[in-house]
Order: C-alpha cells, then structure tokens, then sequence
C-alpha cells in the first residue's frame, strides 16, 4: 500500500505540473504586444553609418526608443520635440535610439538631415524588430529605466511637455 | 453501510473496505445483499475502488473528487456549455489584424457583443479557466481509469474458479438442475464443449470457469489513455515553442518577406486567378467570370547566413517550390504555407526607362530601376544617375513639401541627379515618376522646370514595365502537434472498436450433490450469451430454452 501512495502521489504531481504549466501560460500568452513592466526583446540593428548596435549597449541609462517612419506624420512632427529633449537631457544620462521603420537607408538620411537629428538612428529590416515589439500604431515609443524595464508606452506624436515630463520620472526612478 | 465493515468473508479471504463481492469466492459481503436474491451488480466485479479507503487524508480526497464519474460528467458539462458559448461571436484569434477587440465587438454586435467582450467570451479557448476545465478534465480521466482499471485488472487475473452458490444463482443466465454420472467426468466434458466455442476454460474438480474476450474490458481505458493523448497533445501545442505557428505573409509578385520569427524567406513568383471558360460553364453561368484556381508560384528560401546581421543582406538557400493553390499547401518539414487570400493591388515592381537628351535627341539605355531598394548610382550612356531620394507613394505635406504616404510602392517617385557631357559639376536634378498617372497628376515636367527642356526618362513600352496585379496572402502553418492529435484519436478509435465489437463472457459452474448450478454473465449483448449458453448445455445432454435462462425473468 506505501507503494500506491508514492505512485498517488507522482500521478498528482506531474499533472499539477503539466496542468499547472499549461493554466500558467494562459495568462501569459495574451498576444506579443509589450506593455509596461515587460523587458524590450533583443534587438541587433544597423545604424546609419552600417554599424550593427544591440539593445544591450544601451543599458545602465534610461533609453527612449522611438519607432518611427517618414511615411508617417506624427512621427515627423514629432521628431524635432525628440532632439530638444534629447539635447536637454543627454549630459544627465538620457540616450534616445529612433528605429526607423524598415525604409531605404537614403529617405532615412535625407529626413534625418533636414531635421536635424543628431541621435542615434537604427534601421529596421524587413519589419522584424517591429513584429518583435509587437507595434500596432505608428509612433511608439518606449520609455525604457536603467535597468531595462519598460516604464511607459506611448503611441502617438509627443509633445516636449509630455517626454519632459516622463524623462523627469525616468531619471528619478533610476 | 456500516461505517467499521467486517470485510473477512466467510471463506477466510480478507477484503479492503468497500469491496461488494468477495474478492476470493464473490459471495455478497454486504449483510442485506447477501440476505435478498436480487441479480448481483457485477460493475468492477464487486471490488472496491482504489478512493473507497478509510480516513482519507488532503490527497486521498483530492484523489476520490476527480475519481467521481459524476464529477467527470460535471465537468464535460460545463466545458460543453462553455465552448458553446465561445461560438456565439467569432473568437478574436479568428482576425488576422485586430486592433481594438472591445471596439469592434460593441459596433459589430452592440451590447451583447461588448458584454461577451467584456466577459473574456472573445478569448474562451485561450481563458485560463477553460484552460483549467482542459486539464481538470484530463485529471479526471486519469484518476477515474486509474481508480478502477487496477482493482479490474487484480480482480481478472486473480480469479478463483470455484464460487460462492450465491454468486453463481445471483449472475443474469443461470441454470440449475441435476445431472447423471461422475459430478467430475461432466465438468471435464463440458470444459471441451466450451472450449471448442473458444472460451479459456479452467476447471476445480467438479467446478468450472469458462471465459472469453476479456480484452473487451480494457476498451473504455484505452479509449481513455487515447483521449489523454489528444489532450496532451493539443496542450503541448501551446506549450512547446515551435510547436504550433499561425501567421499570415502578403506577397506582391516578386516580393520576397520573412515568414514571421523563422528563418524562412517565401517569394512569390506570381499570382494568377483562372476562370472557368465558357464551354466549362453551365447555360445560366456563361458569360460570368467564374474563379477556377487561385495559384501563388511559391519558393522558399532558409536564412544560412548572416541571418540576425542587421548590416549585412541575409544569405538565402532555396529548400523548396511549389505553385500553391487552395488544399495544396507549399510544405517544407512541418511548415505549411496555404493560399488564403488575394487583393487586387496594382504596383509596379520595377521599369527599364531609357534617357532621352532632349538637345540632342540621342536616347541613352534602358536601365533597371527596381521599385523597392533602388541602388543608388545608374550608368546610362555618357551620363551618370544619382538617386537622392525615393518616394515609394508620393504626396505632399502641409506645407507642401514631398513626402512619402506609405511604405507601399503605390506612386513610386525618384529623385536623380543627372551628372555628365554639358552638364555643371554638381549635376541636374530631376523627378521621375515611372507611372503615367502620376506624371499627370503630379505634373512632372512643371516640377522639373528646365531639366525638363533638357532630358526626359521615360518607358518605351510595356515589355520594359514588370508589375504585380494582385497581392496574394498566404497562411503560414505550424502544427507539430497534429501527429500527436492523430494518433490520440487512432487509439481512442481502437478502444471503441474493442468494447464494442467484443464482449467479455463469463461462465461459472459447480455441482454438489449432482445438483449443477451454472451462472454466466456479460458486459453486453446478454442474449448472445444465453443462447451460447443453452447450445452448450444441450451438447451436454441438457435441452432448455434460451429464454428459461433469463435470471431477470424471476424478478418481474
């Protein structure tokens, strides 16, 4: 009878597991779109210059990661409040990465120069990093702390007032 | 029941608490059974379940719960209701690009469709509690075959050929009367006749056990272990990464994409609709396009090299071809690419349009200006193009100034210096717009204002224009549970086959006193036995009615 019990036992263990796994991931799997709280997934991208950056280099620092796309308005318009605020804040640590929406490299450059953009800007291909992000609207932006956690999602244009406003609650948290 | 049960029987075998019949010589334990005459209840063969003990502990009743078949009835039940309810609206994993569920289901089906929203009915199948329906399912099946297959199986393997009087004149087909000669020498000749009617016989001097087709009694526990496998399997196809993939790719003809999180590129050689002609077409159809076939020239391709290389193109292999069209699916080692759709979309993939100088009326190319990645130098006659910028589908902003509207080459345009003989050092600037309508609208010549006077580039005819009609989107599949599914539903299909198609027959005799007493019982099909019966005994020099064998008769 001591045998059954330890036989019992097992039975009710490895379903608990199994159950418990499969029950588990159902609270999981509610989409791969991002939300706050989650780490970004790991990106390896081209700058414009063609060298190959990593979302690793940018740890220690708060990040603001912006997709963005010249074919997109409010992506444009927001573009110069991005560089003020990046100007404002950089000597404080802030590191702002624009990944452009998998564009030709020469439309990239010829936005990039007009406005006047002096972060760094990564060039998405084939919409990978984009489908890894789970991007829905066009701008996103991630307000990312120090430690690689994802504060805040934002789509839509923002003003210097709002990313002034979230890089202030970024800096005080790291 | 009494709650301390005497379970020794009188023929000295001991018996755990619960069990109906002795274990040993099947006579009633229970003091008020044993007491009427009533056709005994041979479910189990009298044992006692594995959950019937005493003083059961935490684990002894989580156990006995799932071990309840009206538990597993209640269960069934509500994962039933609950499935129908998710079948009321379409689930939101039926939509390939949903942005706002809440949304679409208050416009679509007002209230009730924001309530079920608002419910998590859109999502039932992937809802952790149908999740845990599943799996408390599953629990059940195993615990309810487990709780009875074990003491079933002890009780057929141990069985004791000589049985209580009151087992043997309690079975459904019973048979009682003298017999002439050696009680001995008649069991022996009986075991023939039943023999040669292909039941295992064994015989205890003058009592005899006759069985056959006991392996019908495992056909429920297999249809169980069956059932466990397609659920398992249908569990770890949300599990296992890899194991279960379904994504959509649109493909203009020509393009190449990434099949989403795999290594694999798809390019679409091209898409074509056929219809039905004319004389293929019943009277009342002619003259009606009628779609025949859908195809999409499919290659695939496997990333092999600087796949995760963001600076460098991905190097490609091709691992399979095939023309996809509905129900013939492109496969390639579990990954199943499926025609799902088209839309008509007109784009250009790319045009050889030649230079004219205009001051000297000499035509310079053609040369190949592809739509998507457009290289960025071009060397036409004496004259070098740059490209400066191009506009997949041009437009202007608010103030004026061009812009793309899109990543889509819907009114591609491409800004070119010109550099070359009697030109100045930093070239001449010029838009081209490949496609006719946009020359119009855009006005290109205006645009390019005195380049204009100078050059124009434009197509010569329609061989040097490539474009893509339709856009074809194809369903990616993986599903590497499917072998699982199949093989659960396999054994299920051979359990049943089991149970039903054979049944387990039991024949019990002893003679006292040249008294026979012959009891026989069934799963199924009881008048199959009762006249295998009365053939036997007439063999055996006894003639009655198969009817007269009938126990039940007594009772009405």
């Amino acid at each position: 009878m001591r045998r059954h019990k330890s036989v019992q036992y097992l039975i009710l263990a490895v379903m608990l597991l199994i159950g418990g796994y499969a029950v588990g991931r159902s609270f999981a799997s509610s989409g791969d779109v991002l939300r706050p709280g989650d780490k970004p997934p790991s990106f390896r991208l081209a700058d414009l210059q063609g060298e190959a950056h990593t979302l690793e280099e940018y740890a220690g620092n708060p990040l603001i990661l912006n997709f963005w796309g010249t074919f997109c308005p409010p992506c444009r318009e927001e573009m110069p409040a991005l560089q003020q605020q990046y100007e404002a804040w950089k000597d404080k640590g802030l590191q702002v990465v624009g990944i452009n929406l998998s564009e030709d490299r020469h439309r990239v450059e010829n936005f990039i120069r007009r406005i006047g953009v002096s972060f760094p800007i990564l060039l998405d291909t084939n919409r990978r990093t984009e489908r890894a992000f789970g991007l829905r609207e066009y701008p996103t932006t991630y307000f990312i702390d120090a430690n690689g956690v994802i504060r805040q999602i934002v789509s839509g244009p923002l003003t210097i007032e709002e990313i002034d406003e979230r890089v202030k609650s970024l800096l005080g948290s790291a | 029941m009494a709650l301390i049960q005497n379970t020794k029987c009188e023929c000295g075998h001991q018996n755990p608490v619960g069990t109906v019949l002795c274990e040993a010589c099947g006579k009633p334990l229970d003091e008020e059974l044993a007491a009427s005459d009533s056709v005994l209840e041979m479910r189990y063969d009298g044992m006692a379940r594995r959950s019937q003990k005493p003083h059961p502990n935490l684990i002894d009743r989580i156990w006995n719960f799932f071990s309840s078949v009206r538990v597993a009835v209640w269960l069934i039940l509500i994962t039933l209701v609950a499935a129908a309810l998710g079948t009321i609206f379409p689930q939101e994993s039926a939509f390939v690009n949903l942005t706002d569920p809440a949304a679409y289901y208050r416009e679509n089906y007002g209230t009730a469709g924001a309530i079920y929203h608002a419910l998590g009915l859109s999502r039932t199948f992937e809802s952790w509690w149908f999740i845990t329906l599943l799996v408390m399912i599953g629990a059940s099946l195993v615990i309810c075959s487990l709780d009875r297959v074990l003491p079933l199986y002890r009780a057929l393997t141990r069985q004791q050929v000589r049985k209580h009087l009151q087992f043997i004149t309690r079975q459904q087909v019973v048979y009682v009367g003298p017999i002439q000669g050696d009680a001995e020498a008649w069991t022996a000749r009986f075991a023939e006749i039943l023999r040669r009617k292909r039941y295992k016989v064994r015989t205890d001097g003058n009592a005899l056990l006759a069985e056959k087709n006991r392996f019908s009694r495992w056909g429920p526990y297999v249809i169980h272990i069956g059932l466990i496998v397609f659920l398992l399997a249908v569990l770890m196809r949300g599990v296992i990464p890899g194991w279960y993939m379904d994504e959509y790719v649109g493909l203009d003809d020509g393009e190449i994409e990434q099949i989403p999180r795999t290594g694999y590129f798809v390019k679409s050689l091209g898409f074509r609709i056929d219809f039905y002609s004319d004389d293929e077409l019943p009277e009342h159809l002619k003259g009606q396009l009628r779609v025949k076939q859908f195809t999409t020239k499919a290659v695939l391709y496997e990333c092999v090299a600087y796949c995760d290389d963001a600076t460098r193109e991905p190097e490609l292999k091709e691992v399979a071809a095939h023309d996809i069209r509905v129900n013939s699916p492109l496969s390639y080692r579990g990954l199943r690419l499926y025609q799902y759709d088209f839309a008509e979309a007109p784009r250009l993939i790319s045009v050889r349009p030649t230079l004219v100088d205009k001051r000297t009326g000499q035509s310079y190319g053609p040369f190949e200006l592809p739509m998507r990645h457009p290289p960025l130098t071009y060397s036409v006659g004496p004259f070098t193009l740059e490209l400066r910028d191009s506009f997949p589908e041009f437009g202007l902003d608010e103030n004026g100034e061009p812009v793309t509207l899109s990543r889509e080459p819907n009114a591609p345009a491409f800004v070119f210096v010109i550099k070359g003989p009697g030109l100045p050092e930093e070239g001449v600037p010029y838009l081209y717009f490949p496609r006719e309508a946009d020359r119009q609208r855009f006005g290109q010549d205006r645009i390019n204002g005195a380049a204009a006077e100078m050059f124009d580039i434009r197509v010569m005819s329609m061989e040097d224009v490539e474009f893509s009609t339709y856009t074809s989107y194809l369903n990616v599949r993986v599903d590497r549970g499917m072998p699982y599914v199949w093989t659960g539903a396999a054994i299920t299909m051979i359990g049943l086959v089991m149970g039903i198609y054979w049944n387990h027959r039991r024949i019990w005799l002893r003679i006292d006193d040249g008294v026979l007493s012959l009891g026989a019982h069934t799963n199924k099909n009881r008048f199959g036995l009762r006249a295998e019966v009365a053939a036997a005994l007439a063999k055996a020099g006894i003639e009655v009615d198969a009817k007269m064998l009938d126990n039940r008769r007594k009772e009405s």
